[in-house]
């Protein structure tokens, strides 16, 4: 899978204004933290504006400028703080579910069909091999990790497709926090990985009440 | 828009809204959504432009870029308060797509980007981007209207977007 077209189709779908709330939380924060992908977001919204400037012209039949000008419409909401912060509010008070030494998440309560969850990681923790049924994407918040393609700190994404099985390990000195969107369920491999894929059905099972 | 922004000139403003009202409108029934609700969404809009004139930079963004990022907004609104899904809680995409303070490129370089995006792409990949991007159609529904076969559009798709990493540095 190119990393490089998968990340900017998430850009291009943000712009495009077609993604569900999780990953546009994801995606809105990955341009906060990444220089490279917000220019490449700003430029893209600048073409579709392009767009719209050589846009057919359907003349709406009941609307006059001076309805505009008269027109109720002040709603403004201003938010200052990063849209994770303003999402979860301060990490540290989060309920924080260990799921086994050292890796912690907490799955947000967010009305979509992509499951948003954070992720932290003691440094040097491991997750186990795994791959995903779904496509996975992981923004790193705070820190950062490698695994067999590479090395993601703070600002980084990595979006994994069903081909994919990887280790990921938290660096040694800082850990990490990441932002994970996960499709569908993923499936372990290894040692623990019976187990780990026994824990998230019965975990799925729960859910769907 | 200057005039807008300073005098509140309403002519000007009236000058805005008969070159902008029928192209957003088209947007919006671009995107599937009914005539009746495409006129409020359009007033919508251009009542933000008129509103919230203060907060347009000429220096970080193109006018068309803002209006274009406004209507935009406004069909996110649209669609999740129209949604099939059940949403128990509040969106939280409306504020997501506030404006960006952070590393917005000079709108002088981004015009030069674009130009050699432009430069690049050929019609076909121009009406794609268009169809995909802005009128959210679906890569089967550009195949049919464009009568090529759907591994063409997703293909042509990937190039588009391996051709703008290249050219965004």
């Amino acid at each position: 899978m190119n990393g490089t077209i998968v990340k900017n189709e998430l850009i291009f779908d943000f712009a495009s204004g077609i993604l569900g709330p999780a990953k546009s939380l994801l995606a809105s924060t990955y341009l906060q933290l990444n220089s490279n992908a917000s220019k490449i977001g700003n430029t893209f919204e600048k073409m579709l504006g392009e767009n719209l400037m050589d846009n057919e012209n359907i003349y709406p039949k009941n609307l006059k400028y001076s309805d505009c000008i008269n027109g109720v419409n002040t709603k403004s909401a201003s938010n200052l703080n990063d849209p994770v912060t303003s999402f979860f509010g301060n990490l540290n008070n989060l309920n924080w579910k260990q799921v086994y030494k050292g890796f912690r998440e907490y799955t947000a309560s967010i009305d979509d069909y992509d499951e948003l969850k954070l992720i932290k990681m003691d440094p040097g923790v491991s997750v186990p091999l795994h791959s995903h049924g779904g496509k996975e994407y992981i923004l790193v918040l705070e820190g950062s990790f490698c695994d067999e393609y590479g090395e993601y700190s703070k600002g980084d994404i990595q979006i994994n497709d069903q081909n994919i099985k990887h280790t990921p390990i938290a660096s040694n000195k800082t850990g990490c926090v990441c932002l994970s969107i996960t499709e569908k369920e993923v499936i372990f491999f290894g040692r623990y990985g019976s187990f780990l894929n026994l824990f998230t059905f019965i975990k799925s099972f729960f859910k769907q009440k | 828009m200057k005039r807008v922004q300073r005098d509140r000139d309403e002519m000007a403003f009236s000058e805005i809204f008969d070159f902008f009202a029928p192209k957003i409108n088209a947007y919006f029934i671009q995107n599937r959504i009914k005539i009746e609700s495409s006129e409020e969404l359009t007033q919508e809009v251009l009542s933000a432009v008129w509103v919230k004139s203060n907060l347009y930079d000429s220096k970080k963004s193109a006018f068309s870029t803002w209006i274009y990022t406004i209507a935009r907004n406004k069909k996110i609104d649209f669609f999740r308060k129209n949604s099939k899904i059940n949403f128990v809680e509040e969106d939280i995409r409306e504020f997501l797509y506030q404006d960006r303070e952070i590393d917005l490129i000079e709108e002088s370089e981004a015009k030069k980007q674009i130009e050699r995006i432009n430069n690049e792409l050929d019609e076909q990949q121009k009406i794609i981007i268009k169809m995909n991007f802005f009128e959210n159609k679906s890569h089967k529904k550009i195949a049919d209207e464009l009568e090529i076969p759907l591994g063409t559009v997703k293909s042509r798709i990937r190039q588009i977007l391996t051709k703008m990493q290249e050219f965004i540095k």
